[in-house]
């Protein structure tokens, strides 16, 4: 068991690193900071000059270097854009991120599960016809229109919530909450909903397909035989044993969530770290840049592990497979 | 708590209870660029000015106009034969911690603006020396007569020398940021009472402003907004009072909503098309290797000819921008009012140059052009490319975000290229010193002309227009540059770029063609 955490902490370094070096390899491909920075009236001297004191001038396996011996004492760099510890910044923005992601997995993992089991117990029902025609729109429609079709609809005709930002928000020590205020819960729906809406569909289809599969099985045939009840049958049998497909795949779709809040955050001015990244790419603001694909290739990585980790309790087989191997 | 008010369309977010004199005059807005940095003197760019302008103050300022009124001077004369400048400063003022301002804050912001890290340096490039008189006058030598020198200076912004020194923000830091990053103690009508970079900015009135307030505004709050749809929805919905930009696109369909207004100006900056002057060869399409045409003026000129711009205006811009014949726009001083006319529409004239030149089947090149930097600057472009196929120039377009942009143009990595140019001293002088003239970085001269047009003339007359007191004399020199550059085509102006902005229907507000927004001329009814 221990060797085998190891072996992966030691895959998931070096594929941390792989990905530093392919993102290091881009960023002159995503264009020059130096026009930003500069105004309208830079001479070439003032130009050559900024790019030499950012380094930039250097081979990108320099400036790689440069970013991971600061990374490794935890110094990101200093945004281009706004001037300031890149750590800083990305430390306010994570609460944001962190939060809508919170309660979008929870509405994907509750609504999906839960409708998943509906449907597949009702397969030939009305209800679960409607929901399964439904959720084909979750899973078609591209994100950007959801959340422009949301706003239409809930901010601009109907006045109900609020089409852009966080709302109020209130400081606990370092964490901006949105949790606390009337303001800030309303303005978490249409974004939770934007962003769990395909993750919520995903699951629900795949809790359904595993459903029926397991509800032909023998084991279930002989439980209804033995008279336990529906519930029971449902719910302790069959929706147990289709759990092990669907914790990898939501594990997967909970790094996804985080990592491609981007577009939903983009929509809803929503002030995470996706929107920070939205921006330093058009800014080529390449520490902000660096950091953030780091810290998402840390969150795979992690969530990756947690998830093998898991089978590992969930499913005894693969503990036997892991000794022989 | 949210309150909403519909009558008024208004929306007040606010953690304890809300005081009901306030609803009529709070004001929110945005726009697509957060100020990057609140020192005035550490980003040269339209968003960090147009921002800070109603925090910080210069010498001068510019009226609803554009024109140069008072400010934290109340009057100021030339001095000596064309020595410089000595401005008279108002009394009374205070910054908004409360120290008084005086001449050694105008010294302290002239050394602090001028010093070489400080990205408007180059506004002090005449400056010779800056010296106190008394407390309340200043005077600036300049190193040759120069009659724009107080307009020249109008962004440039007033810090208090006390403030700067105890926070240790003498030179501003655009590296690595310091305290005047995320802090302001101007002397404007607004002072800054939270700022959370890249979410929002809140101002407040600040009390002890020197002149008479004229909005109604108690607080107001900026928020940047980056997608252009969900800008329109905010200002739909409410929860904005104002938006910077509209998409030109729904500015037709926004119009007729009874909720919000379209406020529509034509901008300071000219749109144009750029040729290679000094390249020996073309560098893209089939033809690549060949001799460059463009060196010749016949061909330039059947460029200009063979563009219907009025057809760009009405569809591309759905009528909202004019036609420039020059590198400024009418609203600027310095415009030649005898140049006013585009070389005509005549695709058979062109032909006609073009075969003059050489080229009776035309040839094969490579456009370059932004495709985020202009108001629907790709388009234009692929109408150029259309346009210019009729008398039978093909154009490879390569459309690109401006962050690669301009990269490729100093690498002259062009045959044709798009540029905007919007002159920040609002005179005609600017653009010559910049698109024109002769490149010569040990003069800062000419670091725009990328296609390294030389004109011995223009380069004679450049000195002397900057230099020159006598309006009239002045203007004969400018007109004499304007007809060069028309007779060379050494650009082609296309259109002066719209200015399109999105308010509710009872908010009143002023548009400046330098696409500042200015507060406090905001009243909300």
């Amino acid at each position: 068991m221990l060797s085998y955490i190891l072996r992966r902490v030691f895959q998931s370094v070096i594929v941390l690193l792989v990905v530093g070096l392919v993102a290091f390899s881009m960023f002159r491909f995503v264009g020059d900071p130096i026009d930003n920075m500069l105004g309208q009236e830079r001479t070439q001297a003032d130009i050559d000059r900024l790019r030499s004191d950012l380094g930039l001038d250097q081979p990108f396996v320099v400036q790689y270097a440069k970013f991971l011996r600061g990374a490794v004492q935890g110094n990101f760099g200093v945004s281009y854009r706004q001037g300031r510890p890149v750590s800083t910044i990305i430390a306010e923005r994570a609460p944001a991120t962190l939060e809508l992601a919170a309660v979008s997995g929870f509405l994907a993992i509750t609504l999906g599960i839960g409708l998943g089991v509906f449907t597949a117990i009702r397969r030939q029902g009305f209800a679960a016809n409607a929901i399964m025609t439904v959720s084909l729109i979750g899973v078609s429609l591209p994100t950007f229109l959801i959340g422009i079709l949301l706003i239409y609809i809930f901010s601009v005709e109907l006045d109900l919530l609020p089409s852009f930002g966080r709302g109020e928000t209130v400081r606990i020590g370092g964490w901006s909450t949105g949790f606390l205020t009337a303001s800030g819960l309303k303005a978490l729906i249409l974004p939770a909903i934007t962003l769990g809406l395909y993750q919520m569909t995903l699951i629900m289809r795949l809790v359904r397909s595993e459903m029926l599969e397991v509800l032909r099985a023998d084991y279930v045939r002989f439980a209804r035989a033995r008279g336990l009840s529906d519930r029971v049958v449902n719910f302790r049998h069959a929706l147990k044993n289709t759990l092990v497909p669907v914790i990898t795949v939501t594990g997967l779709q909970l790094g996804s969530i985080i990592a491609f809040a981007i577009i939903t955050e983009t929509v809803f001015q929503w002030p995470g770290v996706g929107l920070l990244f939205i921006n330093a790419i058009q800014f080529v603001d390449i520490p902000v840049m660096a950091a953030y694909l780091m810290l998402i290739s840390v969150m795979f990585v992690s969530i990756n592990l947690i998830v093998d980790l898991l089978y590992y309790a969930i499913d005894p087989r693969l503990r036997i497979d892991g000794r022989t191997t | 708590m949210f309150l909403r008010s519909s009558a008024i369309g208004l929306v007040l977010l606010a953690a304890g209870a809300v005081n009901g004199a306030a609803q009529a005059a709070e004001f929110k807005w945005a726009s697509t660029t957060d100020p990057q940095t609140l020192d005035p003197h550490a980003v040269n760019s339209a968003p960090v000015l147009g921002f800070l302008n109603n925090v910080y103050e210069g010498l001068v300022r510019r009226d609803q106009d554009m024109n140069v009124e008072p400010a934290l001077a109340v009057s100021w004369k030339p001095i000596g034969d064309g020595a410089g400048w000595r401005f008279n400063l108002r009394e009374g003022v205070t910054f908004h911690d409360g120290s008084p301002f005086t001449a050694e804050d105008v010294l302290f912001s002239y050394e602090r603006a001028s010093n070489e890290v400080a990205d408007t340096n180059s506004w002090f490039a005449p400056v010779k020396e800056a010296s106190i008189v008394d407390d309340h006058t200043i005077d600036f030598l300049t190193h040759g007569p120069n009659p724009i020198f107080p307009g020249s200076i109008a962004n440039w912004m007033i810090m208090d020398s006390g403030w700067a020194e105890a926070n240790a923000t003498t030179l501003p830091d655009k590296d690595n940021g310091n305290y005047a990053t995320l802090n302001a103690n101007g002397t404007g009508a607004f002072r800054v009472t939270a700022r959370e970079p890249g979410l929002r900015t809140v101002l407040e009135p600040f009390d002890g402003w020197w002149d008479a307030a004229t909005h109604n505004i108690t607080r107001a709050e900026f928020t940047p907004i980056q997608n252009p749809a969900t800008a329109v929805a905010a200002l739909l919905s409410g929860d904005v009072d104002m938006i910077n930009p509209v998409p030109i696109q729904d500015a037709a369909r926004l119009k007729e909503s009874d909720e919000v207004e379209i406020i529509q100006g034509i901008e300071a900056r000219v749109i144009m098309l750029g040729f290679p002057h000094e390249a020996e060869a073309l560098k893209y399409g089939p033809d690549a290797g060949q001799p460059n045409p463009f060196r010749d003026v016949r061909v330039r000129q059947a460029v200009a000819q063979a563009i219907n711009v009025p057809a760009i205006l009405a569809t591309i811009m759905r009528g909202n921008a004019e036609e420039a014949s020059q590198l400024v726009s009418p609203a600027m001083s310095g415009y030649s009012a005898a140049h006013s006319a585009r070389p005509a529409f005549d695709v058979e004239a062109a032909k006609a140059l073009l075969t003059e030149a050489g080229y009776p089947d035309g040839f094969s090149f490579g456009l370059k052009c932004p495709n985020d930097r202009y108001l629907n600057d790709e388009a234009v472009c692929q109408a150029v490319v259309a346009m210019l196929a009729q008398i039978g120039l093909k154009a490879e377009l390569d459309a690109m975000p401006v962050r690669n942009y301009w990269p490729e143009l100093r690498e002259d990595n062009y045959d044709m290229y798009l540029l905007g140019w919007s002159p920040g001293t609002f005179d005609a002088e600017h653009p010559i010193r910049f698109l024109v003239t002769t490149p010569n970085p040990d003069k800062k001269l000419g670091s725009w002309n990328f296609g390294g047009f030389s004109n011995t003339r223009v380069d004679e007359l450049l000195p002397l227009i900057q230099s020159e007191l006598d309006a009239g004399k002045r203007q004969a020199m400018l007109d004499e540059v304007t007809q060069i550059v028309q007779d060379e085509h050494t650009y082609v102006p296309l259109y002066v770029q719209p200015l399109v902005w999105g308010t509710r229907s009872n908010i009143a507000l002023t548009q400046r063609p330098d696409n500042f927004f200015i507060l406090r001329w905001v009243s909300v009814n």
